[in-house]
């Protein structure tokens, strides 16, 4: 069982990885949810003991290396909203979904500012629009992605 | 159960030692070269994804191919013909003026080669930060691809080889607002470095003398300087020439000649033509 569960979990974040390497037409791209983002945030507030901030390091690893950007920029991002949402996934859990959206979105934007930072650290002006408008879209789609990943979760069993 | 009254003491302490990790790691891989084993080795783990996600491209181009009609392809394959008989009556002209230049470049005693050994590569996904320009090509060490080699699509040069694992390397494009390229104007031989400035379309000449015998539609060259990239390639068309009458200096934005935007066959230039000293 215990293989299944960390397979299920490992699949998710592959598939939101894919998700960010797709390639979208230019106009269309900075209104890319950040996929890995919110799959994180799902499994971390579902079962924050075995997804934390280790994975979300070294999933944001990877997501660097397949960017391009610094080592450590989107992992940075990733690390400081999974501690967030580990601190307050208890009264998260319990919200309708409207205002569970609403909290992803706040989550997403720290994530953003923290990308755009480092960015600006580097010297590279950052498109403005592309600064909402990704996790606005990210917020969108949040109660599909928690409605999906709760079946799959219900389905495998996975506590 | 004991999931929903979660909550463990290390927790903080945990972030906070990967946040000194992350800002550590995000200034090593700025100054230093040390990570770029790590990165290599994680885009080789990344590489079967990077051919997955380019597959419907190149089904959808495959399937193209197969059901064109057979009017279409003869139509293409006389066009090509036409072309292909232009380009070898050129083509002779070529080979005269070469031995001739080599002849003359051996009597100036100058030892610069003229053909440059190429490897043809795909495209296989562009990298979908909005800040950066970079392409990953399908070429990697196993075919002979080093860090630094200079990229050229058909019409002039791309950029140049960043990473490079087994399979597949990223190139940065002339245009990345963290890329410069040495160039050189044509028509009046003064030199210049292009900047890229994060669109497809321009690159900046900043600080050029006001002096500076520069107009519109001039072409700018790779000048060969720096050994990064071999001298002479085509890179750019000036577009707009800027008087800064302040400083005295005149700013300029070209045109790259290379389709950064949709090329799909990338040649990557493995000689360097005796300047490089790397």
């Amino acid at each position: 069982m215990l293989n299944l569960r960390y397979f299920v979990i490992f699949l998710s974040l592959l598939v939101g990885l894919i998700l960010m390497i797709l390639p979208l037409p230019d106009p269309v791209q900075i209104y890319r949810p950040n996929w890995v983002a919110l799959i994180l945030i799902y499994w971390n507030m579902a079962l924050p003991r075995r997804v934390g901030p280790w994975i979300a390091f070294f999933i944001g690893i990877v997501v660097d290396t397949s960017q391009g950007t610094l080592l450590g920029q989107h992992a940075l991002a990733l690390v400081i909203i999974i501690y967030i949402n580990q601190i307050f996934h208890q009264r998260i859990r319990v919200m309708s979904l409207v205002q569970q959206a609403i909290y992803v979105f706040g989550l997403l934007v720290i994530s953003q500012v923290i990308i755009v930072w480092v960015e600006g650290i580097m010297g590279r002006p950052p498109p403005l629009l592309a600064f909402f408008s990704a996790p606005f879209i990210g917020m969108l789609i949040w109660p599909w992605v928690f409605v999906l990943l709760r079946d799959i979760r219900r389905k495998a069993n996975i506590s | 159960m004991n999931q929903l009254h979660y909550r463990e003491q290390g927790t903080s302490i945990r972030t906070l030692f990967l946040v000194g990790l992350c800002i550590a790691l995000m200034f090593v891989d700025q100054r230093f070269n040390h990570l770029e084993v790590v990165r290599s080795n994680i885009s080789l783990v990344l590489s079967p994804i990077r051919y997955l996600v380019s597959l419907p491209a190149i089904t959808g181009s495959w399937a193209n191919e197969w059901l064109s009609s057979h009017i279409e392809l003869l139509n293409e394959n006389s066009a090509l013909k036409a072309k292909g008989r232009i380009l070898n009556a050129r083509l002779q002209k070529m080979q005269v003026l070469k031995a001739e230049n080599t002849r003359l470049r051996n009597m100036l005693g100058s030892s610069r080669k003229l053909a440059d050994q190429v490897i043809v590569a795909e495209l296989l996904s562009v990298d979908q930060n909005p800040y950066r320009q970079l392409i990953e090509i399908n070429k990697g060490t196993f075919d002979g691809v080093e860090l630094g080699l200079a990229v050229i699509d058909d019409f002039g040069v791309m950029g140049q080889v960043i990473h490079v694992n087994q399979y597949t390397a990223t190139t940065i494009l002339i245009s990345d607002p963290e890329h410069a390229i040495p160039v050189q104007f044509i028509r009046s031989g003064t030199r210049s470095v292009a900047f890229g400035n994060g669109s497809v379309d321009q690159l900046e000449l900043r600080y050029l003398p006001a002096t500076a015998d520069i107009k519109v539609n001039d072409q700018l060259v790779t000048s060969g300087l720096g050994g990064r990239f071999p001298a002479d390639y085509p890179v750019a068309t000036v577009i707009s020439i800027t008087k800064d009458l302040t400083h005295g200096f005149v700013s300029v934005l070209a045109k790259p000649l290379a389709r950064l935007d949709s090329s799909r066959e990338v040649l990557v230039v493995k000689s360097n033509n005796g300047l490089a000293a790397e």
